[in-house]
């Protein structure tokens, strides 16, 4: 037993963290916290300025001289009004919506397959084929959109939402894939050993063993699918031309933008309104996300 | 597929006109019009068509095509969609067309696009000859632009010309000294340090925006009498003309404002409405932006226009943005795209949007000199000669893929800008825009 917990001298805790010896106040605000409001500001303001703009009025978004950029005098609602009520805004939100779920839901499926069986049934050439799917992805999308246009015309999905939801995993199943061999490698093989042993199938094993465990890389997976396909633009504007069936990046162009005259309040209120989702999204699962990127299952 | 014979489809078409009122009637009263015989391009049975256009200027532009277009159905009882697309993104979509044989039958593009394509696009000889000699003939611009260089064939209908000409503060140009902007480049620049002077500095795109950027490099080398390419399209960018054009941008760029070497396409709209810029280059959009709004009407009523400095006689140093229709051979029915083709160019059709997109299009058809759209606002009127303009995308050798090529890389305004800020001499300006666009040239 220590001399401090012998004589019995009550122990009061502070209520903030524990500095060390040769930490100080000053070389916190110094490594931490300026830091961490540079980036803070770096990140949120774009953000920021969207939201500034969106309800900024013209007079007072072309004019620097006599307005504060970074502030509003005269706030509006006509940019969200004219973004709400006179295009398909809502309408556009939904078809990117379902476009960006039906896409992740499509390349989680694909990628927790293929990565299943790479990492676990160790077929011969499994490496070479998973480097092969990671080599895919590294392939620019501006070079794929015209041979994949021949598909998709082929199978007669031109212009309609299937074109981009059957065409994204194109460029999500790589990148989901890698990311999930790297989790699946994590999880210890003794369970799937035992579960074996025990007389499970393996899709026994994939689904009631494997997955469970693997819950944080498919958030991760998912989130990075969703939003990639949330974002997405060039398949988009090269595979729907109707008004109505265009995604919220290319419609919000085509509309906002009129030759050289830019409504910028609209357009940034059809950024903010469109990213909330990916944001809320991101706010629920962030903790998984991080998890998965660290490695959550030890051996 | 059943199909009517020629004969039945005349009647059928004749009749559906005849019933709509779109024969046997004078074309817009103040439009002369010569008494040409229609071309006969009979309606295939069950046509529909797509179209698609780049995004509109101004309202009216979709209103008005739009109600243009259901007269067509109404008319001919052939259904019609249009699409709008953002103006840097339908090359994207022409290009996938082009390529898969799928999407839109008709479109509405840019300048130089049917001569990328002219292996996949109908030929429009007949009904372009037709319309020329009914509406007065086609202007300067539209012949290049519509036509396979160097032959009669044309490949395009040239549907309007976007103008880029000069719009500038009245007063501030008064107050140094001038009754107008002069003609003279010297002259011109010598108004510019003036303004500069008196705290009302110029403006001109020099970064890599794909209408105000590429216009300003353009017009301050026609200005000077350089070009690209030679008529065989033999790299000539190098040459004592376009050095002197360097020299000049480099005194000119002394007297901007700030920050133009990062200007897009809105960015000299925006500078000219917040009056932190006394001139610039522009279509008529600042102009109307300012008009339409009450709090800038005080702008607007000191706003006018004028031609690019640098004409010789009739040889204009501007630049116009083309909006070019052309037809895919993979159409079904391409009778009932030329056709539309020609309905949507007939006055009935073509004066009224012309009128209501105020001066944003200029018509590539002579005889609209005459129309009423250039009557409404006399500062307004240096829009109308856009398609008068004498030099095109890749002057002045083949509209080709190399053109376009040497445009989308912003090959000539990253020249100008790097001379004009000092970042490298003139001459070594000139020399990397010659190995440049010799890549693209012996690429292509």
């Amino acid at each position: 037993m220590s001399d401090i917990a012998a004589d019995n001298t009550p122990v009061v805790e502070s209520e903030g963290p524990q500095l060390l010896s040769w930490d100080s106040r000053a070389r916190r605000i110094v490594t931490v916290y300026i830091p961490l409001v540079c980036f803070l500001i770096i990140l949120l303001f774009p953000f920021y300025w969207m939201g500034v703009t969106t309800f900024k009025p013209n007079s007072e978004l072309l004019n620097y001289k006599d307005n504060n950029p970074f502030w509003i005098r005269n706030p509006t609602f006509a940019n969200i009004n004219k973004l709400l009520f006179e295009t398909d805004y809502p309408r556009w939100l939904v078809t990117t919506m379902g476009v960006a779920i039906g896409s992740t839901i499509l390349s989680l499926l694909s990628s927790v397959l293929a990565a299943y069986a790479i990492q676990r049934l160790r077929f011969r050439g499994s490496d070479y084929v998973g480097l092969a799917i990671y080599a895919a992805y590294l392939v620019p999308p501006s070079i794929l959109f015209i041979p994949l246009a021949q598909v998709v015309y082929q199978f007669g999905l031109f212009d309609t939402p299937f074109a981009l939801i059957l065409t994204y995993p194109t460029f999500l199943v790589p990148f989901c894939t890698w990311l999930l061999i790297g989790y699946f490698k994590s999880i210890p093989y003794e369970l799937e050993e035992c579960a074996l042993i025990d007389g499970a199938s393996r899709l026994q094993i994939l689904r009631r063993i494997t997955l469970p465990l693997a819950v944080p890389g498919l958030i991760s997976a998912g989130i990075f699918a969703f939003t990639l396909s949330w974002n997405e633009f060039i398949y988009a504007l090269a595979f729907i031309s109707s008004t109505e069936n265009k995604t919220v990046p290319v419609a919000i162009l085509t509309e906002l933008v009129q030759g050289d005259v830019y409504h910028w309040g609209s357009l940034m209120a059809g950024a903010l309104l469109g990213s909330l989702p990916v944001a809320i999204f991101y706010m629920f699962f962030v903790e998984y996300y991080v998890s998965s990127l660290t490695g959550a299952v030890k051996e | 597929m059943d199909r009517l014979t020629r004969r039945e489809t005349i009647a059928i078409g004749a009749g559906g006109l005849t019933a709509a009122g779109l024969i046997g009637q004078p074309a817009h009263a103040a439009i002369p019009v010569a008494n040409v015989p229609m071309p006969k391009q009979p309606i295939e049975a069950g046509a529909t068509l797509r179209v698609i256009r780049p995004t509109k200027f101004v309202d009216p532009d979709e209103t008005i095509w739009n109600e243009n277009t259901a007269k067509f159905t109404k008319a001919t009882g052939v259904p019609v969609r249009t699409d709008f697309v953002g103006w840097e993104d339908i090359r994207a979509q022409v290009a996938v067309a082009a390529r898969t044989g799928a999407g839109p039958d008709i479109v509405a593009g840019w300048a130089n696009d049917p001569h990328l394509y002219e292996d996949k696009i109908l030929d429009m000889t007949e009904l372009a000859e037709y319309l020329g000699k009914k509406y007065g003939g086609w202007g300067a611009l539209p012949l290049v632009y519509g036509r396979k260089h160097g032959t009669n064939k044309w490949l395009s209908i040239p549907m309007g010309c976007g103008g880029g000409a000069l719009v500038y503060r009245k007063s501030w140009v008064n107050q140094a000294g001038y009754d107008k902007p002069p003609n003279d480049m010297d002259k011109f620049l010598d108004l510019c340090r003036k303004l500069h002077k008196n705290n009302h500095p110029v403006g001109w795109a020099l970064g890599n925006s794909q209408g105000d950027g590429n216009g300003t490099a353009t017009w301050l080398l026609w200005a000077f009498g350089a070009y690209q390419v030679d008529d065989a399209g033999k790299v000539a960018i190098n040459s004592r003309e376009t050095l002197a054009a360097l020299k000049y941008s480099a005194e000119f760029y002394k007297t901007m404002i700030p920050g133009t070497l990062s200007w897009l396409d809105p960015s000299n709209n925006k500078a000219f409405i917040a009056e932190e810029i006394s001139m610039t280059s522009n279509g008529v959009s600042i102009y109307f932006v300012l008009k339409n709004d009450p709090k800038t009407a005080a702008i607007a009523a000191d706003t006018e226009h004028a031609r690019l400095p640098g004409a010789k006689g009739t040889d204009y140093p501007e630049a116009a943005n083309t909006l070019n229709a052309m037809a895919f051979k993979h159409t079904k029915y391409p009778n009932a795209a030329k056709e539309y083709l020609r309905f949507m160019m007939e006055a009935e059709q073509y004066d009224p949007w012309l009128t209501k997109c105020l001066g944003y299009w200029a018509h590539p058809l002579l005889a609209f000199d005459q129309s009423d759209c250039w009557k409404i606002d006399p500062k307004i009127l240096p829009y109308r000669d856009a398609q008068k303009m004498t030099h095109w995308d890749g002057y002045k050798g083949p509209i080709s893929s190399a053109a376009a090529a040497a445009t989308a890389e912003y090959v000539l305004v990253q020249m100008v800008a790097s001379a004009a800020s000092g970042q490298s001499t003139p001459a070594d300006a000139a020399k990397e825009a010659e190995r440049r666009l010799a890549r693209i040239y012996r690429k292509a």
